[in-house]
């Protein structure tokens, strides 16, 4: 699971073009939305499609996103529980 | 009488404010060279590393000329309107997002954003608070007489100053004329904004 | 100044001429169905133009290569300039404006690359934006004052501004302003991406709304000032009596929550009109069906005209979103309003938005004469115009 959230911060740094982050710049249970990483809208979009690319899920309900990508502890865990 | 209070020319590794040099750069690749400029004018907006090449280049330009001259942005939110054009659209974002998906992948929605040209405008918009007008105009070449009519227009109606750029970028190269028109001769540059003196700024450091 | 139309021209999924987009209007006929021509990997509800490529290039007799977007801007500039001819003496130019340019070929021409060794190049040859107003240009027969406008969703309403503004400088006496845009499989990943297109039919301003459909056509009207009515001896089919641009500054793709830019350009447009919001008679709104548009469009609404909206309508539920099109296929219909003293029914609608329990127009009939429609197109990037419309 650690490797799996170091890799996913990996990717969210490259994917989101997170100029001059680091991975341990991102804490496991940082809000990733609002006050925490700040990312926006179009930033959900692109992590939806970071789980298409990369874990082979696909979420078509941008409302079921918002749980899914509260912060990586949440995002690891979904993606455990729904890789394909 | 209407007057260019500032200009500037940006190409790659360099960059000349009202005729004068203020930057240059060894950077390796387009894309460094625009970082490069981003840390050199200390700018603290992140949203940057997500635009495209051309939004880059028109961010950075309009803001370059904001650090060079503070006094600029004195107007009322809606009274800069923003007037740029080029000659290929977002040609090079829509290739790129078009390969994000050609293959297989999922299109990439940041990608999509930027395949319009006028979304510049609005990350300028966006960065300044600027209500103003804004249009954005497709053509082979610069066209002096365009600009010159239609800043005109805006002037006489709601503008009080329009900020304006011709630029143009592909995989290898950076291009960018921004000039800034007012009713007042701002920095006092007695620059009158006319079709001879435009056309002689414009073609100012071309190689 | 005052500016004439005396020129209309349109070509949508819900016709191939004016006469056609009118009548289905009136009896409700949507255009959005699942694709014909246009090929995709999924079904996909689309408001298509219900014509080949090869059946518009016979019908016009024009030479290939030429991309589906000059096509259809084509036939609804032909329509607009009628039977108008050059003259010396009415200085005349055209501006059109479109988002995808040529896309529809570069797509055939970039899988052709990938998976054959021979790519025909000619198709390449017709992408450039500017490049399909020069094609519909030459074929009308207008050179000197050619231009392209590029801003979204709001570019054909934006040609029509330039355009009046033109006039109104006295730098042309008469200019033909459209917008054109075809399907392709680019701007369909792209909304589709954004998770704003709709897999059912579209409900602009209903409370269920889940996004838009994309469609395709163009829209061109020819505008003209007294000296070249004088000359051309046009009818007048109705004024342009006032535009307004405005950027809304809050986000690349999405419209702020308090309708600033489009409150803005409305404003503009009915103060550069002179009149007071309580003479707007009619309203063909943006109206997209995205959770957002819609929205922000109502907030907007009711900034200006506070608890008395007029009647508002949005006709994309019978065209679709058609992109740069938009503002000129929407403002030939505003002429058919004022023409016919109708309103344009809002298609597929139940419930009003719940945070601003708007309820559009459902039938042709006003209860009042149309003399001002106003105009609305909103465009990615914050760019926002709103046109209004007299009776003549």
């Amino acid at each position: 699971m650690e490797d799996l959230k170091t890799k996913l911060k990996e990717q969210i740094i490259e994917q989101l073009n997170l100029e001059g982050y680091n991975v341990s710049d991102i804490k496991d249970d940082m809000p990733l939305f609002g006050d925490g990483l700040g990312l926006d809208s179009i930033d959900a979009l692109e992590l939806i499609v970071l789980l298409e690319n990369n874990y082979n899920i696909k979420i078509t309900n941008p409302e079921e996103g918002k749980s899914v990508f509260n912060s990586i502890n949440s995002m690891a865990d979904y993606i455990t529980n729904n890789k394909k | 009488m209407s007057y260019i209070s500032t200009y500037c020319h940006i190409s790659l590794n360099q960059c000349f404010v009202d005729g004068k040099q203020t930057h240059q750069f060894n950077s390796l690749s387009i894309d460094q060279f625009l970082k490069d400029l981003y840390t050199a004018l200390s700018l603290d907006y992140p949203k940057f590393y997500k635009m495209d090449r051309l939004t880059k280049l028109a961010f950075i330009g309009t803001e370059l000329l904001k650090k060079e001259h503070p006094e600029i942005t004195m107007y009322n939110d809606n009274e800069i309107a923003l007037l740029f054009g080029n000659n290929n659209s977002s040609a090079l974002t829509d290739i790129n997002f078009k390969e994000s998906y050609q293959n297989g992948g999922s299109p990439s929605p940041s990608l999509f954003v930027y395949t319009l040209p006028n979304i510049l405008l609005g990350e300028i918009a966006i960065r300044n608070k600027w209500y103003g007008e804004n249009m954005f105009i497709v053509n082979e070449n610069f066209d002096s007489v365009y600009f010159i009519n239609y800043v005109n227009i805006l002037l006489n109606k709601n503008a009080e100053a329009v900020f304006c750029g011709w630029l143009n970028v592909n995989d290898e190269m950076v291009e960018a004329f921004l000039f800034f028109v007012s009713k007042k001769d701002i920095i006092q540059l007695n620059l009158p904004f006319e079709k001879s003196k435009l056309i002689e700024l414009y073609q100012e450091n071309k190689l | 100044m005052d500016i004439y139309i005396t020129g209309i021209g349109v070509i949508s999924a819900i016709g191939f001429n004016v006469q056609e987009n009118y009548q289905a209007l009136k009896n409700k006929k949507t255009g959005i169905e699942p694709a014909r021509f246009f090929k995709y990997k999924t079904k996909l509800l689309v408001g298509e133009v219900k014509l080949s490529n090869q059946e518009i290039i016979s019908q016009l007799n024009v030479s290939v290569p030429i991309s589906r977007t000059s096509l259809l801007g084509i036939v609804a500039a032909k329509e607009a300039w009628g039977d108008n001819k050059s003259n010396k003496l009415i200085r005349t130019g055209i501006i059109s404006s479109t988002s995808v340019g040529g896309m529809d070929n570069s797509e055939i021409y970039y899988k052709q690359k990938l998976q054959t060794d021979n790519p025909d190049l000619s198709l390449i040859t017709t992408h450039e934006s500017g490049g399909t107003t020069n094609r519909i240009a030459e074929e009308i027969g207008i050179t000197g004052f050619i231009n392209t406008i590029s801003t979204a969703c709001s570019s054909g309403a934006n040609a029509i501004m330039l355009g009046a503004r033109m006039l109104q400088q006295n730098k042309l006496d008469r200019v033909l302003v459209g917008g054109s845009d075809c399907l392709t499989k680019f701007t369909i990943e792209g909304f589709k991406s954004l998770m704003i297109y709709s897999d059912e039919w579209v409900k602009p301003f209903d409370n269920e709304r889940k996004g838009l459909n994309l469609g395709e056509g163009s829209g061109f009207l020819l505008l003209e000032n007294e000296k070249s009515i004088a000359i051309s001896k046009n009818k007048k089919l109705a004024q342009l009596s006032g535009w307004g641009n405005a950027s809304d500054a809050y986000h690349q793709t999405a419209s702020s929550p308090d309708g600033k830019g489009a409150t803005l350009a409305m404003l503009n447009a009915l103060k550069k009109s002179n009149i007071e919001a309580s003479s707007i008679s009619y309203i063909n709104t943006h109206g997209t069906g995205t959770p957002n548009n819609d929205l922000s469009e109502s907030v907007a609404l009711k900034n200006i005209f506070q608890h008395v909206v007029p009647s508002f309508s949005s006709t994309k539920a019978y065209t679709g979103h058609t992109l740069a099109a938009s503002g000129t296929i929407e403002a030939v219909y505003a002429v058919l309003a004022l023409q016919n003293n109708v309103t344009f029914p809002n298609l597929n609608f139940s419930t009003p938005i719940t945070e601003t329990m708007l309820i559009p127009e459902l039938e042709c009939n006003p209860k009042q004469n149309i003399n001002y429609v106003l105009s609305n197109s909103f465009g990615f990037g914050g760019n926002n115009t709103s046109l209004i419309l007299k009776k003549a």
